[in-house]
């Protein structure tokens, strides 16, 4: 039977439209309705959405206004009752946020800072604090110095909640090096470390505000860590063995911030590992803090193989996996949970193989299929990061219907962060070494795959094409020939051709594995008027980076190993002048610094100069009129062992033809 | 590559020792013949006094992490008497680079002396020997040395059971020549035939005429 949308704790007496009207009588009456409102939304989701929805944030909002300009009577207590509703409403619902901003309750709370009666400037701040929760809060340009006054002005308050209004603002609105650096200079990091001596709540809002204005700027970490600071790193260090768990988080969270930008500075005997235990704790928490500390691991560990190593001994994965088989994990716990593992296992095999062992694995599995994005995300990071084991790709753990369906799935979703995380995944889990790749054709995943390729945002691009340049590595003929015929030389030509380089790499890195195996697979090149083999030798002369240039040379090496006709189209390319008066591109190639360019160059002269391709000696006679013989001649002593025995093995052959003609 | 399971004599104790000198660690070259989805061919000797017989033998390499030392790839026996089909195993490497590994294994039963008459066996190590026998390498730099030492631990089968009469619990001793790709290794297992010597030679694909590298990236 349908219902009302009112829930039923209401009884008529205190309806939401009543109690708003209510708002609207004067006196004793209307305070008595604020309380009643305050009383009804705190800690009330539900109940908050509902009078939201009813305009009632707006009607506060006014009573507000008018008593912070109304100097005839005792309104303290309507500007105290009205903050503390503003702020209840403000506090963990985004809505409540926008709905109090929009009504423009922000700069009235704010005049309420400076108020001459405390409590009035205590609930004000409390309030505040809330919004600053938000990430929808307004954010603080701290190149203004009158900004950084106002937050100095803040932080020397006697009142608890007024500095920690002074600390939630840097947090929130602190991002650049520039701003830590003048909040700093100002003053501010020896406040906030002075702040670590007060109570619960200034401690917790200072250690907060320190890794935002510390993070990622070594040179505000050194200020940190220096004695100008006195001994703040020990004092945070401290907290982190707090009796209050969030205390401890926020605190190994400031020194995680330290060790990432400055590992140096993070010399304590033992931290590190304390640290990770510690986390490890936290994450024992049911609530909040339990949640968090599984994100603060990943960031932790995620870039460090040693802090995995380590994570590795206190036995962290068989911890991270006996959380994850609780079945009743939250969204945010579930997606730290996740992070934590990719993190453990982007680098360690060990921490690989424990996984797979465990039947948390399949939990992993069953996580792509999660109703939230948060965590169909994290699983795929965590596939990412389990499927860059060699070891267990060749054994076909990945190939199942079980990984690849739901992965394929994610590439249709309309959520970029998905389509990026599957497609991260689906290019290692490609890699199977088996030569038929057929059940992600079979489920339609080159299909969405070459679809992605043409996306408009070039990160999908990028990883797209990534994962067609290794789902063809030493692919057979038949599948081969399917993925060609989706992805067409026309799309090969414009991803060759693309404005950002990384997708040229990764679409050359593509034709490179498409001319490889049987020598058929080379006419590919040579398809629509030499589409590729043209678009693959402009592209040798116009790109500047680097890797593009590796990719390509490496596509002709691999064309050159073909037979005399595509010898001879490779030559062709080769001694183009790359300017306009002198070098081939060969020789501006060989006389590269990169030695991995320089290798490719030397394997298409070897495979050129092959004593036993017919067209051998006119290639070598070419190849010494345009200076390139001499040029191999001035690298036998190249600096990389690698380009030097390849350029003696093309060299020997070219002197095969020079004992030939005497 | 797996050999029959036979009866053979007891391992001797394991003796290896290292020095603490602590030196500059170069990672051997990175040789484009050793990459990726490279493939070599060549047989395995597994003679018996009983009987003179070879199997040839396939190589793809399938990963390659230098900074670890790392290697692995897939062996393919052929002509495997007691076997219907071709005989698949996945085998790791560890690469002697004197950082992730030295000369001597300190495992699978094998001792530092029966490393050094493993590795003596090859030509390209009688340089490097001195030095060996005091430290298994630790202090040598073989940044530019032509010849890659590695040892080859098969780890499964990949397309038969392990109640296929077959063993894989021995390693090998390889060393791989970068200026041609050949790779030449002997079998260690104190439960088979002694020096059962595997010898290989850079495959270049069947109709082609020079040799072509692909490639793949992981994430």
């Amino acid at each position: 039977m349908p219902s009302s949308a009112i829930p039923s704790s209401w009884s008529s007496h205190n309806r939401p439209e009543l109690l708003i009207a209510r708002l609207r009588s004067a006196g004793e009456g209307r305070l008595k309705a604020l309380r009643e409102l305050k009383n009804q939304i705190i800690g009330n989701r539900t109940k908050k959405l509902t009078y939201i929805k009813l305009g009632a944030v707006p009607s506060v909002v006014e009573i507000l206004t008018s008593a912070v300009f109304d100097t005839s009577g005792d309104v303290h207590s309507i500007l105290i009752q009205s903050c503390a509703v503003l702020g209840s409403f403000a506090c963990g619902v985004d809505a409540g946020v926008k709905a109090v901003l929009e009504a423009g309750a922000f700069s009235h709370l704010m005049i309420l800072i400076s108020h001459r009666n405390d409590k009035v400037v205590d609930a004000a701040a409390r309030s505040l604090r809330m919004i600053y929760q938000s990430k929808l809060a307004p954010k603080y340009d701290f190149l203004y110095a009158k900004n950084i006054e106002f937050i100095l002005s803040l932080l020397n308050k006697g009142n608890e909640n007024v500095t920690g209004l002074g600390a939630s603002i840097i947090t929130h609105s602190c991002w650049s090096k520039m701003e830590q650096r003048a909040l700093s200079d100002a003053g501010v990091l020896k406040k906030l470390v002075s702040l670590l001596r007060g109570s619960l709540s200034q401690r917790d809002a200072s250690l907060e505000s320190l890794a935002s204005l510390i993070k990622d700027n070594p040179e505000v970490i050194s200020k940190f860590v220096g004695p100008e600071s006195g001994r703040a790193l020990s004092a945070v260090t401290e907290l982190t063995k707090d009796r209050y768990p969030r205390t401890r988080l926020l605190a190994c969270m400031c020194l995680i911030v330290v060790q990432s930008s400055s590992p140096a500075s993070l010399q304590v005997a033992g931290i590190k590992m304390k640290l990770i235990t510690i986390l490890l704790e936290l994450m024992d928490d049911p609530g909040e803090v339990g949640d968090e500390a599984g994100f603060a691991l990943s960031s932790f560990i995620s870039e460090s193989e040693d802090l995995q190593k380590l994570a590795f001994e206190a036995n962290v994965v068989d911890r991270l996996c006996d959380h994850l088989q609780n079945c009743l994990l939250q969204t945010r716990r579930y997606q730290g949970i996740l992070l934590a593992l990719a993190g453990l296992c982007s680098k360690l095999e060990c921490c690989r193989s424990k996984i797979f062992s465990h039947k948390a694995f399949n939990l992993i599995i069953d996580a792509l299929n999660h109703e939230r994005s948060e965590v169909r995300v994290a699983a795929c990071i965590c596939l990412k990061s389990l499927s860059r084991s060699v070891q267990h790709l060749s054994a076909g753990h990945f190939k199942t219907e079980l990984i690849i369906m739901p992965l394929v799935k994610l590439l249709c979703d309309t959520s970029t962060s998905e389509q990026v995380a599957a497609l991260g995944a689906i290019s290692n889990i490609v890699i199977d070494f088996a030569m038929h790749k057929s059940l992600l054709v079979k489920c339609g995943g080159v299909k969405q795959l070459v679809q992605l390729s043409k996306s408009m945002d070039s990160t999908i691009r990028v990883n797209a094409v990534w994962a067609l340049r290794n789902l063809m590595f030493l692919v057979d003929n038949t599948c081969k020939e399917g993925i060609f015929s989706e992805l067409t030389a026309m799309t090969l030509r414009s991803l060759i051709c693309d404005p950002k380089p990384s997708v040229q790499e990764q679409a050359l890195g593509l034709v490179r594995n498409l001319v490889d195996g049987s020598v058929d697979s080379i006419e590919y090149m040579f398809l629509e008027d030499c589409l590729l083999l043209n678009t693959v030798g402009r592209q040798l002369l116009s790109a500047s980076k680097t890797e593009v240039l590796i990719q390509g040379m490496f596509v002709l090496c691999n064309v050159s190993s073909g037979n005399e006709f595509h010898k001879e189209a490779v030559m062709h390319q080769l001694m183009t002048p790359a300017d306009p008066d002198t070098l081939s591109i060969v020789v501006k190639f060989l006389q590269n610094s990169d030695s991995q360019l320089r290798v490719a160059a030397v394997w298409a002269l070897v495979n050129l100069t092959s004593p036993s391709s017919p067209g051998a000696f006119a290639r070598v006679v070419r190849l010494r009129n345009a200076g390139v013989v001499q040029q191999l001649k001035t690298m036998v002593t190249d600096p990389c062992l690698d380009v030097k025995l390849r350029v003696r093995t093309a060299l020997g052959q070219t002197m095969t033809f020079d004992a030939s003609v005497v | 590559m797996p050999v029959r399971v036979v009866d053979a004599s007891p391992t001797s104790p394991a003796s290896a020792s290292s020095s603490g000198v602590d030196v500059e660690h170069k990672s051997p070259p990175a040789c484009t013949l050793l990459g990726v989805g490279q493939a070599f061919s060549g047989t395995q000797n597994v003679s018996s006094p009983q009987k003179d017989e070879a199997w040839r033998v396939n190589v793809r390499i399938q990963g390659c992490d230098l900074e670890h030392g790392y290697l692995c790839g897939t062996m393919e026996a052929l002509n495997v008497p007691m076997a219907d089909t071709p005989v698949v195993t996945f085998w790791e490497g560890e690469i002697v680079d004197t950082k992730n590994y030295t000369f001597f294994t300190n495992k699978w039963k094998a001792t530092s002396e029966v490393d050094i008459q493993h590795w003596t066996k090859f030509p390209s190590f009688s340089s490097l020997l001195d030095q060996v026998e005091v430290d298994g390498g630790k202090s040598l730099n073989l940044s530019n040395y032509p010849y890659i030492f590695m040892r080859w631990k098969e780890q499964y089968f990949v397309n038969v059971g392990t109640d296929c009469g077959l063993t894989i619990a021995g390693f090998y001793y390889v060393c791989f020549s970068c200026s041609d790709g050949s790779v030449n290794g002997f079998y260690y297992d104190p439960n088979s035939s002694p020096f059962q010597k595997l010898e290989l030679q850079s495959a270049k694909y069947e109709d082609r005429t020079g040799f072509s590298f692909p490639s793949y990236e992981l994430q």
